[in-house]
């Protein structure tokens, strides 16, 4: 007789999963299944609204990374503009994108993954959690709440509030920035490059204690997928699709990510909310390509500001050109973090940083627009259509965890087949199918979006488990 | 005064949930706090330890499971354990006992809530807790008039531990 072992909630992480493992006769893992429970649906919900609601309404889909969706939803409004923000407006926009991975990044590494980093994957549950880091390492706490904070704090001064902000608007910002507001921003770079210094000296110390779990936390050949500049550096805001695979050839380089739908296939499973997306050239579910901090560091040839570069020069001596292993993310995170910190810096340096020219105004120009942007998880595309006043006619949301889930899919099984034996279950055995999620760092608010119709099976269950009504959409 | 922070936070999408953002919006315009920090946030999170280890008395305001329109004082102990912070908002015990931990400060704290008629999709406070609102108000003035006062002897200034320290293995 076969079986199943269900883990819901999935704790610490953004949303609401659950995983079914299947067992054959022996108790042994024949398949695993990351489900994510949660349907949003704002690709229907803003059908019929004018577009330059969009931005405001899309950073309602997340309380975590707000500002990425304000800034895929303002490109694609600036295309439909057929505008371009002035350079200070672009730059400003690139800021607070900064921001908002330092705060999203420090949230996954210092809040929801080092209690595990720290105690070990079979440590005490009770500790496994902030109030167990804050006892057992303070420092490492409190860098955590200085970089989360140091990001949030940009976000607040420059949007007026640190969650769902309305400065990025279609065409640029709605105010440029004092040099007050720089100034204060400066004035906290130092610590916070120190404090992700800090974790990262820290984390490079134990990298080899976790080297049972990177081998098979997600550890598969697979493609990589991330935005780069013209230098081939990494770009979070208005750069060009870049896919390797995993002997570190270029399936893809420069691609205008407008293009999109010519690669990337979108695929739904009835028995989840999140769509799968892969590589069209490789199939469905063969495409698999991984997004996010570890897709960003494998694909750009360099970060391009110093101390992020000598980090990444590490990070590839340890770990070779292209790491097999989803565990890495943490440590790609960490250099991330450390590159996005310098380069806000180098950016509110900028010479007319503080130039009042920062909003282009346009009208209803194109019928089409596509915004894609880099977000703390990857790659972010947001695509409308809209009729010629403007109204939104279609919406396709192609979100960082989207593309990463046939990946956590693929390690959620390879972790259960490895840890997971059905005669003597643990915690640890489960906390490790939980953490190899976590790794990513999936998003489920963000990406729980159907494109078109969702398929939908309803199924009204009596008390002694007959089936007393059912309907399939 | 002593430094007082006074922190409402909910939902303010979801109706009554949404009574400490709304409660913060008036006490930040209130002369009876003049001087207090009022933050208004959607939910806890870990960052508020370092704002609440720099005051000496803090209030939390939110909504509660308790009758409609019934308003509560409770005072704030620092959480033993942590089984509400298992994601990226927090309990407000645990804030206090992070605040503890890490920046040796545990100030006295009380939570103020108002128990909701409904917490449907909304902007608006139902009525029965709208009108709890100027009391609850009053009595935050009451309780940072009573306690904002004085520094009590337990609540010990330090200074944070050096953040330059490397990081340890625990």
């Amino acid at each position: 007789m076969t079986s199943q072992i269900v883990i819901d909630p999935i704790t610490r992480i953004e949303g609401h999963s659950k995983v079914t493992i299947h067992l054959d006769d022996r108790g042994e893992v024949t398949d695993a299944q990351f489900h994510v429970t949660q349907f949003r649906g704002f690709e229907r919900m803003v059908q019929g609204r004018p577009v330059h609601e969009m931005p405001s309404i899309m950073a309602r889909i997340c309380g975590i990374c707000p500002v990425s969706h304000l800034i895929a939803s303002s490109r694609a409004c600036d295309e439909i503009m057929a505008v371009e923000p002035p350079p200070t407006g672009a730059d400003l926009r690139r800021i607070m994108n900064l921001a908002q991975m330092v705060q999203s990044n420090a949230l996954s590494f210092f809040h929801l993954s080092s209690p595990d980093l720290l105690f070990g994957f079979d440590g005490e549950v009770a500790s496994r959690n902030i109030l167990g880091v804050a006892k057992a390492n303070p420092g490492l706490a409190r860098d955590g709440i200085g970089v989360r904070r140091f990001g949030q704090q940009i976000i607040e001064w420059l949007g007026g509030k640190r969650i769902h902000p309305s400065w990025v608007v279609p065409g640029g910002v709605d105010a440029p920035l004092g040099a007050e507001t720089r100034d204060r921003i400066l004035s906290t770079i130092p610590e916070a490059i120190a404090a992700v210094e800090r974790a990262l000296a820290w984390y490079k110390s134990e990298l080899t204690s976790w080297e049972e779990e990177a081998a098979v936390f997600g550890s598969f050949r697979s493609a990589f997928m991330g935005l780069v500049d013209q230098d081939g550096n990494v770009d979070y805001y208005d750069g060009l699709l870049r896919v390797m695979d995993a002997d570190g050839h270029l399936l893809a380089d420069r691609i205008d990510p407008r293009t999109y739908q010519e690669y990337l296939g979108e695929a739904v499973e009835p028995w989840s909310y999140l769509k799968s997306v892969y590589w069209k050239t490789l199939g469905y579910p063969d495409g698999v390509y991984r997004v996010g901090p570890l897709a960003r560091v494998i694909v750009a040839a360099q970060m391009g500001t110093p101390r992020a570069d000598l980090e990444l020069d590490e990070f590839r001596r340890r770990l070779g050109r292209v790491p097999a292993s989803s565990f890495h993310y943490h440590y790609a995170r960490l250099i991330d973090t450390l590159h996005c910190i310098e380069k806000i810096d180098e950016l509110l340096r900028g010479e007319d940083i503080l130039s009042p020219r920062v909003r282009s105004t346009g009208g209803i120009n194109r019928n089409e627009g596509i915004g894609v942007s880099e977000a703390p998880r990857g790659t972010l595309i947001h695509h409308y259509k809209v009729d010629d006043d403007g109204i939104v006619q279609w919406a396709n949301l192609v979100i960082a965890t989207g593309h990463n889930n046939l990946a956590m899919n693929r390690s959620v099984k390879q972790v259960a087949q490895r840890y997971v034996k059905s005669a003597a279950l643990t915690e640890g055995m489960l906390n490790r199918v939980e953490a190899v999620i976590r790794c990513y760092d999936p998003c489920l608010s963000c990406s729980t979006h159907a494109l078109g119709e969702m398929a939908l099976h309803l199924q009204l269950i009596g008390p002694d488990g007959a089936i007393l009504d059912e309907l399939r959409r | 005064m002593r430094d007082v922070l006074v922190i409402g936070y909910g939902n303010a999408l979801r109706t009554d949930d949404g009574l400490g953002w709304h409660a913060a919006e008036r006490l930040a315009a209130d002369p009876r706090l003049a001087g207090a920090t009022v933050l208004q946030r959607h939910q806890l999170t870990p960052e508020l330890a370092l704002d609440i280890s720099r005051a000496a008395f803090v209030v939390f305001v939110d909504a509660s499971r308790g009758p409609a329109g019934a308003l509560s004082v409770e005072p704030v102990e620092a959480a033993t354990d942590a089984t509400l912070s298992w994601s990226h908002h927090v309990d407000p015990s645990v804030l206090i006992a992070l605040s503890r931990d890490l920046y040796s400060r545990a100030p006295d704290a009380v939570a103020v809530s108002v128990g909701v008629a409904s917490d449907a999709a909304g902007d608006r406070l139902s009525p029965v807790v709208e009108a709890a609102l100027p009391d609850v108000a009053a009595t935050v003035a009451r309780l940072v008039a009573e306690r904002g006062g004085a520094v009590p002897a337990t609540a010990a200034i330090v200074e944070p531990a050096s953040t330059t320290a490397e990081h340890g293995r625990a």
